[in-house]
């Protein structure tokens, strides 16, 4: 398949007199993990807001997979193969790690909608293929060792992980990821992107990412687009950036490397 | 007309005080306080002791309770209760709020005793016979009572308007509404101003009270009604805007003051369009908010922080699953060999009641949902099914005839016809205001129950003078269900198949869904989850159940009756079923058990509170370190023999009619306190246990060098 797998084009969002996204094309090749930067007030949050369908753009249009989404809500990105985690965890508190994983995997296929079966009990027992593919998944992320505890007991790290997990469970080709190691020590840090590599080499899934971190965006994204006030300023793989002088402008004159 | 309209802006005046104390508390701390109407009560109660009981005269007694003890009792609320529900989840600030507004009338009640006779025309900030007034320029009369509540009104308008917009209290004040975290750091002291603003919401609410009873009179009803318009009012304000709160309010007062003009003197519509004023001017608003935020609702933007409850200790596996059931269904169908007929029939009673509380069970327990309407969609079930058995011609004489043009329909069939009836009714009302989120619903649900009690309940085909629709009980194979030993069996094996239902949907994926939505709903929206159908469909289930259990408790008591399902009645129930344990169905069987035993015997509250204490020291015991265990020891075994010997001679002690409001204090003291355990009493007490002896063989564990886990914070 050629052309990109989700596409923005000429986004404009303003709040009250203020333009956040002033004309932003953006594009994210399939099976690719691509990054988003940019310094504080940039655009990125909003964009990100853009693509996952919380906002709806004042102009421009929104494509997965060459289909016009910019007014198709969450839930129908979701089946549409477009997933996203938090930056402040939005997990299941009641629920354990594999829950997570099967809430995700059912929804995504419909078996939400039998509460009849469900009432005279039929509907308990998780469906073979279902356990398989929520092994695979947890295993794939190193999450078997903790699959039956609740989240409430897990740290932010593997938190962050878990989301990942439930966002691979709706079986999406690109997965929206925002500020996925805002909080997390080098370690942790580390282990996210490992995850990451994993699920892309073995799935086939796309990542965004929008983070604050660039030396994580710069070793880990083939592909990046720097937003500076509401524009992108420029985007190219991870060599031109860190010599691109508008980047280094924009960070105010810092090299790349050192910037927050 | 003129008299009309005054009248409106009389009522409207009252409502503006209350509405704008309610919108003044919710903005700075963002807790409805459904128990808005309760205060009010209470400060006129307050009011009406001192003025009445002890002969004070209005000017002291007013400015007591006004200026005193109304801000005193905000205060203390918001010290003991408010405060801790500020960072709370929605449901639990609901559930707390809902369990004061049943436990405040009834503790007023046995605090300040006074008869039924003097409810009906109290006096208010004026001396009776109110003075008449005659004004030439508008040809009006006018009462010194109504020009002391415009004044009132007036004062309040002004004052408040003064003390926001020009004092530095009031731009405190706006700071910590608009964002309490940056005017902390701007050095206000928004514990100051929450605490001053419940002290300014109370006394509001308090005057709105004490001018209300001397139109209305001092009845549990008229004060519903208040709180009913205020909520109105403050959401067509949306819950933040004191401006049109206040249009919101006069708009209500004027609109029931001039209609009365228009309206036939007698009948339905005499007595029902008023009440039905707030709930058609609030399903206005609501419906025209819903209109303008519908492209952004699906998901809200703010991500907040998820429901933090306390974990649930680990999940028991094999036959240790079962005996906790099993002891209870052995329990529950043995009730008969050692009970006589009298208490069986009490029994009976409770154990319809417990199926009809498993609606609670599904919508708030499991759903999530704040529905204040469960009672009337009982109410709804229980006289379709009795209209239809008896061969009653309220649905249509074609429907009436459709088993013969004598007989009514089969039992079971009008039972279940009750139950599918109820289901339409509560989807139409939750799809109402389901999208604007928690809060919209309880008042939603809130002004519908009392629609349909004022409008439909209260006609006399339903009421019939008090005594209600009758129905009889059906001899099924051969087995006469007179006999009450027979009926508490049927009701008893009900119940086990209702419950076993809903456990089922909780196990699977229907209960994975809702779970997954209580703890985060943007979480649940992004594996794709369809939020509002799924909360509409668990919606349904629970009007499903309400509506069986209330056609069966109309069976067990032989008929359907307004009194049974008016909204008090209900929110006693979410009370109880709070306290017992929300999420539980041993816990709805226990609320629907407790609610009917207790006020046939008030002796057994001190016998439950005996037992609980009992279990408290003994569950101490269990958890607490070596230091306390010989104290501990000794008071239990001291407890225990109490308990054995004194519950006998407890239990055969009568107490006078002032306990009567006792066991609802109780219960709505129980909801305050249980909300943050949804799960109850029951499962609080058993899952400390559980999570004590997890913790030790953990720490057995580790002693021994077994590889640390993952353990931390999120």
């Amino acid at each position: 398949m050629s052309g990109p797998l989700l596409e923005a084009r000429a986004i404009v969002v303003r709040f009250g007199g203020v333009v956040a996204l002033d004309a932003v094309d953006f594009a994210a090749a399939p099976n690719s993990i691509s990054g988003l930067v940019g310094p504080n007030g940039a655009g990125k949050t909003t964009l990100f807001g853009v693509l996952s369908g919380l906002l709806r753009p004042r102009s421009g249009q929104v494509l997965l997979d060459g289909v016009d989404v910019t007014h198709a809500s969450v839930q129908r990105r979701v089946r549409g193969g477009l997933a996203r985690t938090f930056q402040r965890l939005e997990l299941f508190t009641e629920l354990t790690v594999r829950d997570h994983l099967i809430v995700a995997q059912r929804v995504r296929h419909r078996r939400d909608r039998t509460m009849l079966r469900d009432l005279v009990g039929a509907g308990s027992r998780p469906a073979e293929d279902e356990v398989e593919f929520v092994a695979g998944i947890l295993s794939l992320l190193g999450l078997d060792d903790v699959a039956d505890r609740p989240v409430v007991s897990l740290p932010l790290g593997t938190g962050r992980i878990v989301e990942i997990a439930r966002a691979l469970a709706t079986e999406p080709r690109i997965v929206l990821l925002d500020e996925p190691t805002s909080g997390l020590d080098l370690h942790e840090t580390e282990a996210v992107a490992r995850a990451l590599r994993a699920a892309r080499d073995n799935r086939g899934v796309a990542f965004v990412l929008v983070e604050h971190d660039v030396e994580l965006v710069l070793q880990l994204c083939e592909e990046i687009t720097v937003l500076d006030f509401g524009r992108v300023i420029t985007r190219g793989n991870p060599d031109e950036i860190r010599t691109s002088a508008e980047v280094q402008a924009a960070y105010l004159g810092a090299p790349a490397e050192a910037a927050p | 007309m003129q008299s009309y309209i005054l009248a409106g802006l009389v009522l409207g005046s009252i409502y503006a005080i209350s509405a704008l104390g309610l919108v003044l508390t919710y903005t700075s701390s963002r807790v409805v306080n459904f128990a808005h109407g309760a205060t009010a009560y209470v400060v006129a109660v307050f009011y009406h002791y001192l003025n009445h009981v002890q002969g004070w005269p209005i000017l002291s007694a007013a400015v007591v309770s006004l200026l005193v003890f109304a801000p005193l009792l905000g205060l203390v609320l918001w010290a003991a209760l408010f405060r801790q529900l500020m960072h709370a989840p929605a449901e639990i600030r609901f559930l707390a709020t809902v369990g004061l507004w049943v436990a405040l009338p009834a503790a007023v009640r046995i605090v300040f005793p006074f008869s039924q006779a003097e409810i009906y025309q109290p006096q208010g900030l004026v001396k009776l016979p109110a003075e008449i007034f005659h004004l030439s320029i508008f040809d009006l009369s006018i009462n010194a009572n109504q020009v002391a509540i415009l004044a009132g009104g007036a004062a309040v308008v002004i004052g408040l308007t003064v003390l926001l917009r020009s004092t530095p209290m009031g731009l405190a004040t706006r700071a910590t509404v608009d964002s309490p975290r940056s005017a902390e750091i701007s050095g206000i002291n928004t514990t100051l101003v929450t605490a001053g603003s419940w002290a300014v919401g109370t006394a509001f609410a308090g005057l709105a009270g004490v001018l209300l009873t001397p139109i209305l009179g001092l009845s549990d009803l008229e004060f519903t009604l208040l709180l009913v318009a205020s909520f109105a009012a403050a959401v067509v304000g949306r819950l933040t805007s004191l401006p049109l709160t206040f249009a919101g309010a006069m708009l209500i007062g004027l609109i029931q003051g001039i209609s009365v003009d228009f309206l036939p003197s007698t009948g339905v519509l005499a007595t029902g369009f008023k009440p039905s004023v707030p709930f058609i001017v609030m399903l206005g608003a609501l419906l025209l908010y819903q209109g303008l935020r519908r492209e952004h609702f699906e998901v809200d933007l703010r991500s907040g922080s998820a429901t933090r409850e306390r974990p649930a200790p680990p999940k028991l596996t094999g036959w240790r699953a079962a005996v906790g059931p099993l002891a209870v269904g052995a329990l529950l169908f043995s009730v008969p060999l050692w009970l006589n007929d009298f208490w069986i029939g009490v029994v009976s009673q409770g154990v319809a009641l417990a199926i009809l509380f498993l609606t609670f069970t599904i919508v708030t327990g499991e759903g999530g949902m704040l529905s204040l309407c469960q009672a009337t969609l009982a109410g709804v079930g229980g006289f379709t099914a009795a209209a239809l058995a008896t061969h009653s011609t309220i649905f249509g004489e074609q429907v009436a005839d459709w088993f013969g043009s004598s007989a009514g329909w089969p039992i079971g069939l009008a039972i279940l016809a009750g139950a599918l009836v109820a289901v339409p009714v509560g989807m139409i009302v939750a799809s109402l205001s389901l999208r604007l989120g928690e809060i919209y619903l309880a008042l939603a649900t809130l002004a519908f129950a009392l629609l349909v009690q004022q409008l439909v309940f209260a006609r006399s085909e339903f009421d019939n003078f008090g005594t209600g629709v009758a129905i009889s009980r059906p001899i099924w194979l051969g087995i006469d269900f007179n006999d009450r030993t027979d009926f508490y069996l049927l009701l008893a094996v009900i119940f086990c198949v209702v419950a076993v239902l809903v456990v089922n949907l909780r196990r699977a994926t229907t209960g994975l869904v809702l779970a997954a939505m209580r703890s985060s709903e943007p979480g649940a929206a992004t594996v794709g989850v369809s939020i509002v159908r799924s909360r509409l469909l668990a919606f349904g289930v629970s009007s499903f159940i309400a509506g069986l259990g209330g056609a069966l408790f109309a069976l067990t008591i032989g008929r359907a009756q307004p009194s049974d399902f008016n909204v008090l009645i209900g929110i006693v129930w979410l009370a109880i079923v709070v306290t017992w344990g929300v999420r539980s169905v041993v816990g709805a069987l226990l609320a629907g058990i407790i609610f009917a035993v207790v006020p046939q015997r008030l002796s057994l509250i001190l016998v439950l509170v005996l037992l609980f204490t009992v279990g408290g020291i003994l569950a101490n015991l269990v958890l607490s370190k070596r230091i306390f265990t010989a104290l501990g020891a000794a008071l239990a075994i001291a407890v225990v023999a109490g308990t054995v010997f004194g519950i006998p001679r407890l239990y055969d002690i009568e107490f006078g009619e002032g306990w009567r409001d006792v066991p609802t204090l109780l219960f709505g003291l129980g909801a305050v306190a249980l909300a943050r355990q949804p799960r109850g009493v029951l499962f609080d007490f058993v899952s400390r246990i559980r999570m004590q002896q997890a913790e030790r063989a953990a720490r057995a564990a580790e002693d021994e060098g077994a590889p640390h886990e993952l353990v931390g914070a999120t």
